[in-house]
């Protein structure tokens, strides 16, 4: 927990200005919340109660100056401390971003996008009502009990204590209240994430659920963790009902004391009338803050719960390590090399044991295998998304690890499996690898992928919007464009995988004619699970049990009749 | 429209059938709490005039112990409310929450494809929770306050009258002031939430993008585009921030105002000797009783204007009609024989007719295989036959009915739909296999998976097929995705299966033994199939070519080899490997 809080507040003291302004218009709203109660005293001990006393118009017009300005002076607290939070939980999810934007594949292959979007959205909401207005109004009500007590002790120290009795159970029940809600709180922040999963799920995952009319299984699902939620809310309910109104109660014991033991004073001429008053007004006035330090508690507790969560993603997830003076890649076309690459996702079995494969600079390799042999994992080691558990990959003979990330990643373009485009203008999805692009070579990029020959079929052409609020366009054609992406990004080496396996058998045949003028001059990793594809390529490669099976050009494997054969052979006799 | 839309209040309401008892037991406990809070200022007034001003010290105590009684039983009224609420708020959440889902449910998939699934699960997730904090957190204070606030006023008209009139005129500015706060934020709050759409459909996208943002060294300039959104988010909330600090400490100087003005007429009234000076000094007390309460529901308001605003997403998600539903009087689905049709059947998502009439008569048992560009129109005739959409005009008849004159839960539970880019839910990979018959045991899931060769790939991951798949499948390659899709269709027992380039990112082998593997179990069984692979679409029966819209070509592989068309030059482009 404190470290946490360290880290808020090194946050915090960036917005030292607004801070200072804050806690100086609390302490002032203190001194003013004081005095006011302080100026109605005199006006009735010295102009409403003496038959020919004061006049009475000095004071109340006093007292409304003082209302001015405490007028500002809460205006200014409240906008100033308003701000930290707003600007903080800003802040926060900046550096959130910042951080999802360098975390490795591995991590968002264990976190579903709901939560890791979440923590950067709903979760840090309690960080802003927290530091927007819990820890100034916390400190507000602490300074407005010891001012409370400081005056009280200087009209009647005896009377001050004795109502100052009930301050300890206060603080006991304050107390109870803040250690017994705790863990339901974080119960309750646990069942809603449940919540949010099924949702998540039940949503992206609708077409399968209504596929299969398995609505009320989801349904019921998602009911059961509704209930849950209920259930610890209402648990949270009642401890609040148990502590919550003790703190609202044990002031008026305070007030009955007042009434007694300072109607008795009064009676024997101890105590003016004003301040029995004064007593009333101010304990009147320290309702809230006591009240408002329960909530501010709970409301600490869950900031720094989550505050906790967003700090310990941003400061312990593993960024591909980098090295400190990275060896610069060779440009132009460069070869590819795997020596002995073993490779396993976390602590799963190995998917590559011992790769050795020389993609030579210019040439087109195909990755052949069965489904699960491991050919997205060896070209996703090519593109760095993830690092080899053994073994080295090398580009132009500089091992990947040596290089920087960003030097890595504009040496190798990908097309990854699942075509992967953003919701702005087709235009922009095709020039997210090289936004200077001359139009020209776009055009030509588009032409080579085919991207051209749908292009005419769009609202807009160019300019259509494409995703949830554009057009929704097929597979292929999704395919066609991350493929066209790739051919004008200009780098090096090229890795597809399975880049035409939504694409027609009609299209591909074009498409296997104009790509491969279109890849020459770049070394080419292809994975697939087409022959058409495979002919593109200069070499192919058969993987089997994370290890190369088998390696010649497509036309002698297919005549070998191994791992090739085996997994083409019936698509080359069917045709 | 049948009925008009209801508002968030009457929608929320709707949830309170039923509870009418519990309902009026809180109006009561919330009256009593402020009756207390109010007696107990009466109380002191009391104690002044008669017992302090008299020097009567024993009815002094005799009034201090009914003051304490009094607050004892708020106390207790107070804790009553606090749990009585809860229980109350959170069984409108839950029934909202609830029908919210089973209401997205039921919507077709045309809504999903409208709508991000980010924007759909806020609704679901953030805006309820915004609805439960408003209910949980600020129903007890709005509760107690909103009774409070009107008890306070008429004790102060019942300890005298003229200092009530006089202390309320300042109740015409703070009318005016609520009015204007009232718009004025409501309208700040709806731009906060369209700002913080914007963030999180920005970040959802670019999460599930990751892969291509790094891979093209993109960082910095979605970071610099999340920037800019994130900056106006927070400008907005800033404006709502202030128009709150406005507000709140003007209801305070309101207060004050009021209080001296109580006080100069006292003032002049007790000199004249109308009023005591008790009732003065109660009447400024409960005064602070009248604006505390205001004070108390400022911080509170923002929690209850942002449920406000929460509601309206969420009512414009319960507002969207249904476009496929249950017919009233729709039976049934009988067990299903098999026998196909697709009766001239066009179909337009909105203005744009993907579908020109296509018409398909397929026997029980048989396999129709469709193939022909992407973009065709291939899905669109699938989705049509699982009952995704409904067509513009035509009809889909299975066994001679008509797909719209039956409950559609009942048919789709006699399907298997197997799609390019199947969704896995989080848990493990068997019971992703289970999922359209979670009865099925575990030797049975056991014996799908071998069929269709998820067991090889099982192997190699800890668990077996007790291995925990995170939601999506991440982890998985597209082809182990589709195997386990597959497997689950096949254990589903279907009357109809639907395979939607359901093999594209597996190897021929594995798709070879697949084949085998559906002959095997759903002998008899009709089936629609969309390929590339033409290896994969030679078993079928009949075989169309769609394109633009439109069958171009149909029969067997050997009918459609013997014609020089669209088929025989896909089959020659295959065979030129």
């Amino acid at each position: 927990m404190w470290p946490t809080l360290r880290r808020l507040l090194t946050l915090w003291k960036g917005e030292w200005r607004s801070v200072a302004l804050g806690l100086a218009c609390a302490l002032a709203y203190t001194v003013l919340s004081l005095a006011i109660p302080i100026l109605l005293q005199r006006a009735i001990d010295n102009a409403i109660v003496p038959k020919h006393g004061d006049p009475l118009l000095p004071y109340v017009a006093a007292a409304m100056a003082l209302g001015l300005l405490r007028f500002g002076v809460n205006f200014t607290r409240r906008y100033a401390t308003a701000r930290i939070g707003v600007h903080i939980e800003a802040r926060m999810r900046e550096l959130l971003y910042r951080a999802y934007l360098q975390f490795p594949r591995a991590f968002f292959d264990r976190h579903p996008t709901g939560q890791v979007v979440s923590r950067a959205t709903n979760d840090l909401f309690p960080i802003r009502y927290f530091i927007g207005w819990g820890m100034v109004q916390g400190i507000q009500s602490v300074l407005m009990i010891v001012g409370a007590g400081i005056v009280l002790g200087f009209v009647n120290a005896k009377l001050t204590l004795i109502t100052a009795l009930s301050v300890p159970p206060i603080g006991l029940v304050a107390w109870l209240f803040a250690h017994r809600v705790m863990p339901i709180s974080r119960r309750v922040q646990v069942r809603k994430g449940d919540v949010t999963e099924a949702a998540d799920e039940a949503v992206v995952g609708i077409e399968m659920v209504q596929a299969f009319g398995r609505e009320d299984d989801v349904r019921a699902r998602f009911t059961d963790k509704a209930e849950q939620v209920r259930d610890v809310v209402i648990e949270q309910a009642g401890v609040e009902a148990r502590h919550l109104p003790g703190l609202f109660f044990l002031p008026s014991l305070s007030i009955a004391a007042v009434v007694f033991f300072g109607g008795r004073d009064v009676i024997a001429g101890n105590l003016s009338i004003g301040q029995f008053v004064l007593f009333n007004t101010i304990l009147l006035q320290l309702a809230w803050p006591l009240e408002s330090l329960g909530w501010i508690v709970n409301l600490a507790q869950r900031a720094l719960a989550s505050a906790g969560r967003s700090f310990a993603w941003i400061e312990q997830i593993d960024r591909l390590p980098e090295p400190a003076s990275p060896a610069a890649l060779p440009r132009g076309p460069q070869p590819i090399e795997f020596e002995n690459v073993r490779f396993a996702y976390g602590d799963e079995e190995e998917v590559l044991r011992g790769v050795d494969l020389r993609v030579e600079p210019g040439e087109i390799v195909a990755v052949c295998g069965p489904t699960g042999s491991g050919k997205t994992s060896l070209l996703n080691l090519a593109a760095r998304f993830y690092d080899p558990t053994a073994g080295r990959v090398l580009i132009g003979g500089v091992d990947l690890r040596d290089a920087s990330l960003e030097d890595v990643r504009s040496a190798v373009s990908v097309v990854t499996q699942r075509p992967i485009l953003f919701s702005v203008p087709l235009r922009d999805n095709l020039t997210i690898g090289r936004p200077d692009a001359a139009w020209d070579e776009v055009l030509a990029a588009a032409a080579a992928a085919g991207v051209a020959a749908f292009v005419d079929d769009l609202p807009q052409g160019y300019d259509t919007l494409i995703g949830e609020r554009g057009v929704n366009l097929s597979g292929g054609q999704r395919q066609r464009v991350a493929l066209a992406r790739a051919l004008l990004s200009g780098s090096g080496a090229i890795v597809l995988d399975d880049p035409l396996s939504a694409v027609d058998t009609e299209t591909e045949r074009t498409l296997v004619e104009t790509v491969r003028p279109a890849l020459l001059g770049r070394t080419v990793l292809v994975a697939t699970q087409r022959l058409s594809t495979v002919s593109i390529a200069d070499r192919a490669v058969v993987l089997r049990d994370g290890c190369v099976a088998e390696e010649g050009s497509p036309a002698e494997l297919a005549a070998a009749g191994g791992d090739f054969t085996a997994l083409f052979g019936d698509e080359t006799i069917a045709a | 429209m049948p009925h008009s839309r209801r508002t968030g209040l009457g929608r929320l309401s709707a949830y309170l059938q039923g509870k009418r008892m519990q309902v009026l037991t809180m109006v009561l406990v919330a009256t009593g709490q402020a009756a207390a809070q109010t007696g107990g200022w009466l109380l002191v007034r009391a104690a002044i005039d008669n017992g302090i001003a008299k020097g009567d010290s024993r009815y002094l105590s005799v009034i201090v112990v009914i003051y304490l009684c009094v607050g004892a039983a708020g106390w207790v009224m107070s804790a009553i409310l606090i749990r009585g609420l809860a229980g109350l708020g959170q069984g409108i959440v839950l029934g909202l929450r609830s029908d919210l889902f089973v209401h997205l449910t039921s919507l077709s998939l045309r809504y999903f494809s409208e709508q991000r699934a980010g924007w759909i699960i806020a609704r679901l997730t953030s805006d309820v929770d915004a609805l439960s904090d408003a209910l949980s957190q600020g129903l007890p204070t709005l509760a107690a306050n909103v009774v409070l606030l009107p008890t306070a006023i008429v004790a102060v008209f019942i300890v005298d009258w003229r200092l009530g009139m006089i202390a309320f005129i300042v109740l015409p500015p703070a009318l005016i002031l609520t009015r204007w706060f009232q718009r004025a934020s409501s309208v700040a709050q709806l731009e906060v939430r369209e700002r913080i759409a914007t963030v999180t459909a920005h970040m959802a996208e670019s999460i599930s993008g990751m892969a291509i943002v790094q891979a093209f060294n993109r960082e910095r300039a979605f970071q610099a585009e999340f920037d800019g959104y994130n900056l106006a988010n927070r400008a907005a909330n800033v404006r709502t921030q202030t128009l709150l600090s406005v507000f709140f400490p003007s209801i305070e100087l309101l207060g004050l105002t009021s209080s001296a003005a109580v006080m100069l007429l006292g003032a002049h009234l007790y000199g004249e000797g109308e009023i005591t000076i008790g009732t003065l000094i109660t009447a400024m007390y409960l005064l602070q009783l009248v604006f505390q309460p205001l004070q108390e529901l400022s911080d509170v308001y923002g929690q209850l204007q942002s449920a406000a605003a929460a509601m309206i997403k969420i009512s414009s998600v319960l507002d969207a009609e249904p476009d496929i539903g249950d017919r009233p009087g729709a039976e049934p689905m009988p067990p299903i024989e098999g026998h196909l049709e697709l009766d001239d059947i066009r179909f337009a998502y909105g203005d744009n007719e993907v579908l020109h009439g296509v018409s398909v008569d397929m026997p029980a048992g048989g396999c129709l295989a469709l193939v022909g560009q992407s973009g065709g129109g291939k899905s669109t005739l699938a989705k049509l036959i699982a009952r995704f959409y409904d067509p513009t005009s035509g009809a889909v008849r299975v066994d001679d009915i008509d797909l719209r004159d039956v409950q559609l839960g009942s048919y789709r539970r006699q399907l298997g739909v197997v799609l390019q880019d199947p969704f896995l839910f989080s848990g493990t990979i068997a019971d992703n296999i289970r999922f359209a018959r979670p009865d099925a045991t575990d030797e049975q899931v056991r014996e799908t998976a071998a069929a269709v060769g998820v067991d090889r790939i099982a192997a190699r991951l800890h668990g077996g097929l007790d291995h925990q798949v995170h939601e999506g499948g991440a982890g998985l390659s597209a082809g182990e995705r589709q195997l386990i899709s597959i497997a689950r269709a096949l254990l589903a027992d279907p009357r109809i299966l639907i395979l939607d380039e359901a093999t594209s990112n597996i190897d021929r082998p594995t798709e070879i033994q697949i084949e085998r593997a559906l002959d095997r179990l759903l002998r008899g069984r009709t089936s629609v199939i969309i390929a590339h692979r033409l290896a994969t679409v030679r078993r079928a029966d009949e075989i169309l070519v769609v394109d633009h819209g439109r069958v171009i070509q149909r029969g067997t592989e050997h009918e459609l080899l013997a014609e020089d068309g669209p088929f025989r030059r896909l089959a020659h482009d295959l065979r030129a490997v």
